[in-house]
């Protein structure tokens, strides 16, 4: 059963059309990742997701109800960490965390302890006290203490520091033993890599690619590096599949598509190998790709 | 100081209609009640009657001593001056914070910090802001004076006075934004010192002639515009008190800013809790613990102006014998009221119910601020319904406002009570207060219904209220047209005790005031959240 189902979902301010037909769809106790440039529409999403925003046309269901009209009753089930916490200046971290905790119909208390004390949280100090960071460790340790189906957290660790956000990682980690599920939204690809087994790319309102890490790797090309005996012929790099390549000499070198890989390698022996490298996509290049605003934005062949 | 000249222009930009709305305000009521001179004292039959009228402790308490009545240049300054510097005082302490503290509290500083702009630069375009805003309403009240017909020097005279006293609040509220650390405490620490400079004035000109308190007025900055004699003998070194006194403030607070660090205040913030009180665990909770301290202000402050206004009053009813003719003007006031001191308690009343709506709107509006700053956010995505977080404000607005109303009320009858061994007046004037109350709903309702509906136009509550204000305390004095007096909400609710007890129009401006809440707070259920 999926947690949350966003079918052709559009919302406008003003003229801006923030959501422009986007599709998402996340299952029961899957971490799925959102990425997107800025401004691409991740917040947005999560915030019509909570019934904070009003779609324009679309249909979404969360928990199997509808956000807008049954908000308060899936509340009790979700726990959400926006992605700039703003504290009430006079109340402390720790009353924050019960009262956030108590609206959303009561709070681990063992858990509570443990999380303060993973994340090295101080919860006497003000709102008006803490730094960054640690506004947002008061949001989270609130929305991870809750006993809830689903984590929607909108860039949780944009503060936090290394050595928090690997706590943070170990938590939700564990929390998945658990089987719930979580929407994460981050710029952090090593995050998202670690943590998530499904992401989905977002560009201008438009979910442009989702899938496993895996299936999204097979979308990209991998790097080849090849060096010779003899002189390259040109002709390899007219090769179909075959991008940027760069011919010099006794060298090769060119981005592949997948699929062109096996005719590539086969037309490369007869010359006479003499070092090959061959080096996978990485993530970062996928992102890039698509967080490139010249770019095609898509690379489904 | 580098980027200082960006800062300014950003800070005047910002604040160009907060600073206009109220100028403008202000500089109309001196030149028209100047304008209504004639048919103000013409009544009276001849100024003695308003001599004596001024003499009276509870008149000089409100407005300060008279020094010349004889021409409608000093009475203005004498009728409307005195209020209107303290009222400038209030702008002068907000927008100064609004432009420093406030903008600090919110984070916009620092990004500007972290751009060419100086340590102090911030706060010095604050201040010249502030003072470009005293000094427009000086000229303002200067010009219109001058066109009303009256002599140049003394109006220069009342325009300065009218620049320099709200100047010293620029100072106080640039001291005040260092202090604290919250915008909403340097608002309430920089409003009560121009609250106590009201006070100490007021008792010390309600002090008889020749007793030694009669001096304490020296001491309060509000009063030197007046102490500057403007139309007699215009006493020009007075206007060094507020010059000096606006430039030490200004000094140390560049100096307090000097010692403190970005975002912080100069008192420390003391750790809390680290688990909740049972108390804060709801909404309601949660929207009491952050409403209680500004309501509580407002309760001391209503709660001593009745005690003061209250205490005075007995000393009317010898005045009344003295003389008959200022039954006229009072009942004018009173809406003819025949006791002297039910014409004061009903036009008292009367002001007090549309500072009382000021108090309601001021507590609703808190729910806006929540939205803007994210707070409202945190607190939708758990299992609160919106209409379960607009009813607590809602609530808190409503009965706070109506408990100062009646707080208001009881205390202004206290002492007469005290001295006659009787709660009759007490129960008049607490009844009084409350038959107005509902008054108060309606402005409520509608900042609700604008907030749940447009949010956008929230603003235009103000414009009622200052409507409402402007026409309780000006608009029968200066003859205006009955039927435009009575454009405001309180109109149609009885005067007590001068007019009968009716309930239908307390009763149906209550329930106007419910049904304008509930489709606020339907139409709040419905629109998109506002967000940071
Ligand atoms: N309340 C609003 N009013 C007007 N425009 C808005 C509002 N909220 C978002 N937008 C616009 O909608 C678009 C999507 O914004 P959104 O905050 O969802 O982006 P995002 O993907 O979360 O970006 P970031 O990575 O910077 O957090 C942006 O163009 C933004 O300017
Ligand atoms: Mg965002």
């Amino acid at each position: 059963m999926a947690v949350i189902e966003i079918h052709d979902l559009v919302k406008r301010f003003g003229s801006t059309v923030a959501l422009d037909g986007l599709d998402l769809t996340v299952a029961a106790g899957e971490v799925h990742g959102f990425l997107g440039p800025n401004g691409a529409g991740k917040s947005t999403t999560i915030r019509v997701l909570l019934g904070l925003l009003r779609a324009d046309s679309g249909t979404a269901r969360l928990l199997g109800g509808d956000p807008w009209a049954d908000a308060a009753q899936l509340h009790r089930r979700l726990a959400y960490v926006p992605g700039d916490v703003n504290l009430w200046p006079g109340l402390t971290g720790g009353e924050v965390i019960d009262l956030l905790g108590r609206l959303r119909g009561g709070l681990d208390e063992r858990r509570r302890a443990e999380l303060l004390e993973r994340f090295d949280l101080d919860p006497t100090r003000r709102g008006s006290t803490y730094s960054k960071g640690n506004r947002q460790k008061v949001a989270l340790v609130a929305a991870l203490a809750s006993d809830v189906e689903l984590l929607l957290l909108d860039e949780p660790t944009a503060g936090l520091d290394p050595l928090m956000e690997a706590q943070f990682r170990e938590v939700v980690r564990e929390d998945r033993v658990d089987g719930r599920a979580v929407l994460l939204s981050s710029h952090i690809l090593s995050e998202v890599e670690r943590l998530c087994d499904r992401v989905s790319i977002i560009r201008a309102g438009r979910v442009v690619e989702s899938g496993t890490l895996a299936e999204l790797r097979h979308l990209t090309r991998t790097q080849v590096r090849a060096e010779f005996a003899s002189p390259v012929p040109a002709a390899l790099a007219a090769l179909p599949g075959v991008h940027d390549a760069v011919v010099h000499d006794r060298t090769f070198s060119a981005q592949v598509e997948d699929a062109a890989l096996g005719d590539l390698l086969s037309r490369l022996a007869p010359l006479g190998v003499r070092s090959l490298t061959s080096t996978p996509p990485t993530l970062e290049e996928l992102f890039l790709r698509h967080y490139d605003r010249t770019g095609t934005g898509t690379t489904r062949p | 100081m580098t980027g200082l000249g960006t800062l300014a222009r950003l800070a005047l930009r910002r604040n160009r209609w907060f600073y206009l709305a109220w100028i403008l305000g202000m500089a109309a009521v001196a030149p028209a009640t100047a304008a209504a001179y004639e048919t103000i004292v013409g009544p009276l039959g001849g100024t003695g009657a308003l001599d004596l009228l001024a003499g009276n402790p509870t008149m000089r308490a409100m407005l300060g001593p008279p020094y010349d009545l004889t021409s409608p240049g000093p009475f203005t300054v004498w009728r409307v001056g005195t209020f209107m510097a303290t009222v400038a005082g209030i702008m002068a302490v907000l927008g100064v914070v609004r432009v420093s503290r406030a903008d600090e509290e919110e984070g916009r500083t620092e990004l500007l910090r972290s751009g060419v702009v100086g340590r102090h630069a911030p706060l010095t375009a604050a201040v010249l802001v502030g003072l470009a805003a005293c000094a427009v309403l000086g000229l303002l009240v200067a010009a219109g004076m001058v066109a009303a017909g009256e002599p140049v020097q003394g109006s220069v005279a009342f325009g300065a006075g009218s620049a320099l006293v709200p100047a010293v609040f620029v100072g106080v509220g640039a001291v005040t934004a260092q202090v604290t650390s919250s915008a909403r405490a340097a608002r309430g620490l920089g409003l009560a010192v121009l609250g106590a400079a009201y006070l100490l004035r007021a008792v010390a000109d309600a002090a008889p002639d020749g007793s030694a308190t009669r001096a304490l007025a020296w001491l309060s900055p509000v009063q030197w515009m007046a102490l500057v004699h403007p139309y007699g003998d215009e006493r020009w070194w007075v206007l060094l008190l507020p010059a000096t006194l606006t430039a030490l403030l200004v000094a140390a607070a560049f100096a307090l800013e000097a010692r403190r660090d970005h975002g912080a205040g100069l008192w420390a913030v003391r750790a809390g809790r680290d688990r909740a009180a049972p108390s804060l665990l709801s909404v309601g909770g949660l929207v009491r613990r952050l409403q209680r301290g500004s309501l509580l202000g407002w309760l001391v402050g209503l709660g001593v102006f009745a005690l003061g206004m209250g205490s005075l009053s007995g000393s009317f009813d010898t005045m009344l014998e003295q003389i008959p003719v200022l039954e006229t003007m009072l009942r004018r006031l009173g809406q003819g009221a025949e006791q002297l001191v039910d014409a004061f308690f009903v036009a008292l009343l009367g002001v007090v119910a549309v500072l009382v709506a000021v108090l309601a709107v001021q507590l609703w509006q808190r729910l806006a601020a929540e939205e803007h700053r994210g707070h409202a956010e945190l607190l939708l995505a758990t299992a609160v319904p919106r209409a379960r977080l607009a009813t607590a404000y809602l609530v808190v607005a409503a009965v706070g406002s109506t408990a100062a109303s009646a707080l208001f009320g009881a205390l202004l009858g206290l002492p007469e009570s005290l001295s006659q061994g009787d709660v009759a007046p007490m129960l008049g004037s607490l009844g009084g207060a409350l038959v107005l109350a509902p008054g108060a709903l309606l402005v409520l309702g509608i900042a609700v219904l604008l907030h749940g509906w447009l949010p956008r136009l929230a603003w235009l509550v103000w414009a009622v209220v200052g409507w409402s204000l402007f026409m309780v305390w000006v608009g029968s004095l200066l003859g205006l047209p009955d039927w435009l007096v009575r454009l405001t909400p309180w109109a149609v609710l009885p005067a007590l005790p001068v007019e009968e007890m009716d309930w239908a129009p307390v009763l149906s401006v209550t329930a106007a005031a419910l049904v304008l809440m509930a489709l606020g707070v339907w139409g709040y259920s419905r629109r998109d959240l506002r967000l940071p």
